[in-house]
């Protein structure tokens, strides 16, 4: 069926940037852990090598994480749209049950090309990387075989991501009913909300149990670092509460930051589309929630260490020389691995926004007949786009703010021997990047589908399904 | 001096119109040489079986569609001429259109709906005109669903918020595409008696698009379209006497 793979490409982007990211990771700590092995000095305890290797898989689960909400969302996005095909076949005498496993079996397949993509692409990147760092010395030559037994774990793992995100995302299929495929062209345009409550109640629990731990966290951080372990558990039990319940969290947020673009009519039709379906607006902004909380939360809590480190290197400026460029370099590091989450993130908005575009092409036509121009068109999905973009950054910023200020908090709050309250450290370079990097990611995503809004001609409104 | 459309109280005019699809041996003709005048305030009904060129016609007339030949007239205005956003313009503030698919926009309510044309002029409605869409919103029994979505209406309901729309900037001209044919035939009834009242009662020109004699039996005036041309122009008639003709068609071709 090649329709049926017309949807697909983004999800093999996405599956095929997650592994090449997971493989090029394991390599480069593979690479790391022989050169420090090598190392006299270092050479002699495991502990580096390991803290790598876990490093490594954090991130990795991040990056894999963030691509299978991405494909779950795209996956639902493309089956709605295909709601009249499906309801055909239902007709003709198809079931439900293989109708959606033809769609799980496509993302198995795709999941499986994006693993081989990735592992190909990842070894390459990792070995130019390694060639790049030998030749300009800032590394000696390592005798490290690229055969390397544990990047098979993310490939592994991204095939069976995309395989179970294209299950989850397809329960819509379930839904459809053959009489869709003879009935008027009455659009059923609002998506079944059933099943919302047991899981806003498991967020509900989530989150105020997170939000607990949090607080004991920060107040044990008064007195001992090792506050910031509970306040870490916290952190990830609330947030995962605000994914979880992600649609009853994120459309109140659209909702307002659509009033920001005014009361013309194309940005209140924009700042209406992006909460018309709550439950996919929230699906589509929540990937890149986690990433910008992710950047922002590790960026405060580095900020706040670095303005302590600062204050110490005014008192004793000879025992804290070079401190200064190793932070530097480890939050760049840490803020590009976990930007790619982000990167993934951003592509998923991308997509389901064209995707969403072009499933309005009948309602983009009546705008045009009742006398929408071309301009205002495009101007309507440059907002939208703008809303969900905005929308997800800020909220990012704003829960990655408290996070890393709650742990600076809980790690720094005993630092100097007395219980003390910690400045949080406002990363404005990094606020400044997003804000550049929402500027780009709205038109970016809005690129395409405005291109299409405005060539659609008004006939099609008038033409029957 | 030259004698304007509306000097012959015509609210539309179409001169030698023809268009064509495709080139070559594959080319259909969808108009062959097509003259015609819609009066001022007339109900004109638009028939003819499917292929026989009425939604072509009436896309051309709207100016959604451009013609291969001839032109067109909205009042004194050649809209054959127009630039896309000159058009747009123009059937923003000059055109009403009802569909066959109701096609509301889902995401606003009855009033949001209603309003839109005005919105898209970026103009709030003047005093006289806002009472005008409030006797609509009586008229046609919207009031007390002024705040639902359509989704949350019938399919009849959704055409009555449709007329309200087309009717709330008082267009010159109102198209009609099939707008019974989504519904069953007691609300079809009511949806043409309410088109019919905006003429006779308010003066508004209509044009409707219909091969359900039923329907163009409610019209002031009926012209018949086959393979691209008019064939006959008749004044009001029973839905007898119409589908009569229509199968004569038939059997003639």
């Amino acid at each position: 069926m090649r329709a049926t793979f017309a949807g697909q490409w983004p999800t093999l982007l996405v599956a095929a940037l997650a592994g090449t990211f997971g493989t090029a990771l394991l390599h480069v700590t593979g690479v790391l852990a022989v050169a420090i092995a090598a190392d006299d000095v270092t050479g002699e305890s495991d502990t580096v090598a390991l803290l790598l290797g876990i490093v490594a898989t954090v991130f990795i689960v991040i990056a894999v994480y963030v691509s299978s909400v991405v494909t779950a969302n795209t996956v639902s996005t493309v089956v709605a749209g295909r709601t009249r095909l499906i309801a055909l076949l239902r007709l003709i005498g198809s079931s439900a049950r293989s109708q959606r496993a033809q769609i799980a079996r496509e993302g198995l397949l795709v999941g499986v090309a994006g693993a081989a993509i990735g592992v190909v692409v990842g070894t390459g990147v990792a070995f130019a990387l390694d060639r790049v760092a030998v030749a300009t010395d800032l590394m000696p030559a390592t005798d490290y075989g690229y055969a390397n037994p544990w990047v098979a774990l993310p490939a592994v793992a991204v095939v069976l991501t995309t395989w179970l995100a294209s299950w989850v995302g397809s329960r819509r299929v379930l839904k459809v009913r053959p009489i869709q495929a003879i009935g008027n062209a009455n659009e059923h345009d609002r998506e079944e909300l059933g099943g919302r409550r047991g899981r806003n109640i498991t967020a509900l629990v989530f989150f105020v149990i997170g939000t607990a731990l949090l607080v004991l966290g920060v107040a044990l951080g008064l007195v001992s670092p090792f506050g910031v372990l509970i306040g870490l558990v916290g952190g990830i039990v609330s947030f995962t509460g605000i994914v979880l319940g992600a649609d009853v969290v994120m459309p109140p947020v659209l909702r307002r930051v659509g009033r920001v673009f005014g009361r013309t009519p194309a940005a209140r039709l924009a700042a209406e589309n992006a909460v018309r379906h709550p439950e996919r607006s929230a699906r589509m902004t929540i990937g890149l929630v986690i990433g910008v909380t992710l950047v922002t939360t590790f960026s405060v809590t580095m900020a706040s260490y670095h303005e302590l480190i600062l204050a110490a290197q005014r008192a004793q400026p000879e025992v804290y020389q070079g401190v200064d460029e190793m932070l530097n370099v480890t939050v760049a590091v840490f803020t590009v691995l976990i930007g790619f989450s982000a990167l993934i993130a951003a592509i998923g908005m991308v997509n389901t926004l064209s995707l969403s575009v072009m499933q309005r092409t009948r309602e983009l036509g009546l705008l045009r007949a009742l006398g929408f121009d071309r301009r205002q068109l495009r101007g309507m999905i440059v907002a939208e786009s703008a809303a969900l973009t905005l929308a997800a950054t800020l909220t990012g910023v704003v829960l990655g703010f408290g996070y890393g200020w709650a742990g600076a908090q809980a790690l720094l709050g005993s630092a100097q021997g007395t219980p003390a309250l910690v400045v949080p450290g406002i990363p404005w370079a990094l606020f400044g990047g997003l804000l550049v990097a929402a500027a780009v990611l709205t038109i970016v995503a809005s690129i395409a589908p405005a291109r299409r809004a405005m060539r659609v001609s008004p006939v099609v409104a008038l033409a029957v399904e | 001096m030259q004698i304007q459309p509306s000097d012959l109280g015509l609210i539309a005019r179409v001169a030698e119109l023809g268009k064509r699809y495709g080139s070559g041996s594959g080319a259909v003709t969808a108009l062959d040489d097509v003259s015609l005048g819609l009066r001022r305030g007339e109900f004109t009904a638009i028939m003819g079986p499917s292929g026989s060129g009425k939604s072509t016609l009436m896309h051309i007339m709207a100016g959604l569609d451009s013609p291969t030949s001839g032109r067109a007239w909205l009042g004194d205005t050649d809209i054959t001429e127009l630039s896309d956003s000159a058009l747009t313009v123009l059937r923003r503030r000059r055109i009403g259109f009802v569909f066959q698919s109701f096609n509301l926009v889902p995401t606003l309510d009855v009033r949001g709906n209603i309003m839109l044309p005005f919105e898209l002029d970026g103009r709030r409605p003047a005093q006289d005109e806002q009472e005008w869409i409030d006797e609509l919103v009586d008229a046609l029994g919207l009031r007390d669903r002024i705040d639902h979505r359509p989704h949350e209406l019938s399919g009849g309901q959704q055409q009555r918020v449709a007329i309200a729309r087309a009717l709330a900037t008082r267009p010159d001209l109102v198209f009609a595409d099939e707008p019974t044919g989504n519904l069953d035939s007691r609300t079809g009834r009511e949806v043409l008696g309410l088109l019919a009242a905006a003429s006779a009662r308010y003066g508004q020109s209509i044009a409707m698009v219909t091969h359900d004699p039923v329907a163009a039996s409610h019209a002031d005036r009926i012209l018949f379209l086959a393979d691209g041309r008019i064939v006959r122009d008749a004044g009001r008639s029973s839905a007898e006497e119409i589908s009569t003709f229509m199968l004569g068609m038939e059997r003639a071709a």
